[in-house]
């Protein structure tokens, strides 16, 4: 039981990783992104070459930096130049964007699945009489510590107080002389950055193949579930679906077999839409007003 | 006047592209198509100028669906194969074949697919590769009203039943069934477990080992699984709760690496067989590797890249210096009965489609060069007697260009060869 729950939470931490993505750019551009799976990818197959040369850990770092200047890139030459046309055209280019980003990676990947070099593989440590894999604790214990850095940037640094001030208000940020721009870019970035690492830990002991990237889907219901503009609602959404899906691959087939042999690939979309009946902003998603 | 002129122009532009008033019945007699597909005219790229060109079409997940980490060697080997035989004289020292021409990626989107088998089936007399089922289903219906003859790159057993689709080697069903035969040989199983992916990949493959764990007197259970590396806790929960001795797998390479590695590293000791494309060489210095090298052994229809037979010599020579991939070793393989095929029709005088059609259903033995045995290529008779029943066990081999060499050659199991295919398989589990 208790493995399961902390392979709930380490899968869950990198869904996590990924919503927090989804929502940074949401915050700021009122868009949701789907270019995030392809980030991820690449992300993961920088590590798997880099790896070779510096090693795991500083790899993850250059990777993580790799794929925030690509975001930015993209974001500058093709998201920019669409701001004031409707949403809905940007997050479809957005889709474009992941194609595009996903068949250059699918060209480093190779017809091989690609090693992303981790130190932990299958390696399993007992704690307290609980046989579990290192790489869970490594995921979640990673993960705990960027969600802690970076709600440290958005409460103590000006970039983060610009992020938050364009996110509550935009014109009103841009009359205090806040970049819009600025932000929007940063918000690609980050969201970029840390797909990447979301990427890397989903290769961790299995390896990334042409394939790896639908796993960053689950970051959808995460989102929803936690509520679209909140932070730590994408966290706990992420874990929450994390740990619903592991709870269900171990005990859905002895509990409720009548559900069928694979329910566990639903059960973050049935998470989804029992919170969307019940709160429909999620968790902790901002009710909005609409006077009509 | 000039507005009647216009609609009568436009009613004849209409209907010439929709092929009801037609200008060019002379164009047979001044070198314009034989039948579609075939021109008088050489190939772009012909060796000899004097030959005329068939086309054929390839339909291929090339770019971004799933299976484009296979797709992508299958369908360069297609492509030097035919260089090959249109350098050694072409098909009956007449034609040429063109199959770079008409190449089409299907995203592996059965709707993908039909658009572009649209797009192309007019301009080539047959297709070369056909990737995917689901795929292929979509366009099953049209490719038999029009008697178009297509290589599939898949090896579901429902392929049998089909007279126009041209199947190399045993089918998924099979092959588990003779992976179990092997186990039950080998290592004396209580127990056998299915871990398959749904649809009719896994699906064909699970239902083998269920005829064949049956026949055996073997438990049996069955375990569907998602594709998807962090989806796998499910198997590997089952696996290591109800410990079977024998583990028939039929995922992704990936997804291979993921429950063998974790059951192993959860104490599990029972062997892992694996159909032909759960493998994959990097798996070999993957941290599951040494669990793959302890406890899983490949079951294959076809003989690895490094195998010595003059057809695998061939192939290694035409492609040159690439990395190795079995991609490469089936694409070409599969390319034999066409090659076949098409030289028939050639000598019989009739190049149509039909004459394709007939050609192929009067094919009973293909030479394969020794990639696989002649009577893989037997297309004529009812499909319990034509299907091929041998396939190969391959052990993890990190010496080897792909990772495995072969332990047992070419073998039908008892359970194989008893069974009367009446349908296909995966309608059985």
């Amino acid at each position: 039981m208790i493995e399961t729950l902390i392979r709930g939470l380490g899968n869950g931490s990198v869904y996590a990783l990924l919503a927090l993505g989804f929502v940074i750019i949401y915050k700021a551009t009122r868009v949701i992104s789907f270019a995030q799976p392809s980030f991820m990818i690449a992300g993961a197959v920088a590590v798997s070459y880099l790896a070779e040369i510096t090693g795991f850990y500083l790899a993850v770092v250059l990777a993580a930096l790799l794929v925030a200047g690509v975001a930015l890139v993209i974001e500058r030459i093709a998201i920019r130049p669409m701001i004031g046309r409707p949403v809905f055209v940007i997050a479809i280019i957005s889709l474009g964007v992941d194609v595009v980003v996903r068949v250059v990676a699918n060209g480093f990947i190779g017809t091989d699945v690609r090693q992303v070099g981790d130190p932990w593989g299958f390696s399993l440590v007992t704690l307290g009489g609980v046989t579990i894999q290192q790489r869970w604790i490594a995921m979640f214990v990673a993960a705990a510590v960027l969600v802690g850095l970076l709600f440290l940037f958005f409460r103590h640094t000006r970039y983060g107080l610009a992020m938050r001030a364009a996110a509550f208000d935009q014109e009103t940020a841009l009359a205090q002389g806040v970049s819009v721009g600025m932000v929007f870019a940063l918000s690609w970035g980050l969201a970029g950055g840390l797909a990447a690492i979301a990427g890397t830990f989903v290769g961790t002991g299995q390896g990334v193949d042409q394939l790896t990237w639908i796993i960053a889907l689950k970051a959808l219901p995460a989102i929803i579930v936690g509520g679209l503009d909140s932070l730590g609602g994408a966290v706990i959404g992420g874990l929450a679906i994390g740990v619903v899906e592991s709870l269900a691959q171990s005990y859905q087939g002895d509990v409720a077999p009548w559900l069928g042999q694979n329910f566990a690939v639903v059960t973050p979309y049935v998470v989804m839409l029992v919170v969307l009946l019940v709160r429909p902003y999620g968790l902790f998603g901002t009710p909005e007003v609409e006077r009509v | 006047m000039n507005r009647n002129i216009v609609i009568v122009v436009a009613a004849v532009l209409l209907l010439s592209s929709c092929g009801v008033v037609r200008g060019n019945e002379e164009e047979q007699a001044t070198g314009g198509p034989l039948a579609a597909g075939v021109t008088r005219e050489p190939c772009p790229k012909a060796v000899d100028q004097a030959k005329g060109c068939i086309y054929l079409g390839t339909i291929s997940d090339l770019t971004a669906g799933p299976f484009a980490a296979q797709a992508v060697p299958i369908t360069k080997a297609q492509s030097v194969f035919w260089a090959r035989v249109n350098k050694a004289g072409g098909v009956g020292g007449k034609y040429e074949v063109d199959v770079d021409t008409y190449v089409r990626d299907n995203k592996y989107n059965p709707e993908t697919h039909r658009q572009v088998y649209n797009e192309i089936k007019d301009k080539v007399l047959g297709i070369v590769q056909t990737l995917g089922s689901p795929t292929t289903a979509a366009i099953l219906d049209d490719l038999k009203a029009n008697s178009i003859v297509a290589a599939p790159a898949s090896w579901t057993s429902a392929w049998e039943f089909e007279d126009v689709i041209l199947e190399s080697g045993a089918p998924y069903c099979i092959e588990a069934m003779n992976a179990v035969d092997y186990a039950v040989e080998t290592y004396q199983p209580d127990s056998v477990m299915a871990v398959y992916y749904p649809g009719d990949y896994g699906a064909d493959a699970a239902a083998g080992a269920k005829i064949a764990a049956e026949k055996n007197g073997v438990k049996f259970t069955a375990v569907e699984t998602p594709s998807g590396a962090t989806a796998q806790g499910g198997a590997i929960t089952a696996i290591t709760k109800e410990k079977p001795d024998v583990v028939i797998v039929t995922t992704g390479p990936a997804d291979l690496a993921a429950i063998v590695g974790q059951s192993a590293a959860a104490g599990f000791e029972g062997r892992f067989i694996g159909t032909g494309p759960t493998w994959n060489v990097a798996l070999v210095q993957s941290p599951a590797g040494p669990a793959l090298k302890a406890l899983y052994e490949q079951s294959a229809p076809g003989m690895p890249w490094a195998a010595d037979t003059p057809g695998h010599q061939a192939m290694r020579e035409a492609l040159g210096s690439v990395t190795p991939n079995d991609g490469y070793t089936s694409g070409w393989a599969w390319a034999y009965p066409m090659k076949a095929a098409l030289e028939k029709m050639v000598a019989g005088g009739d190049i149509s489609r039909a004459g394709l059609l007939a050609a192929v259903k009067s094919l009973t033995t293909v030479d394969y060069e020794g990639m696989l045995p002649p009577e893989a290529g037997n297309y004529s008779g009812d499909p319990n007697s034509a299907v091929f029943r041998q396939t190969l066990i391959n052990k993890v081999d990190e010496a080897a260009p792909t990772g495995v060499t072969t332990t047992k050659g070419f073998y039908t199991g008892p359970t194989a060869q008893a069974y009367t295919l009446d349908g296909p398989c995966f309608t059985k589990l």
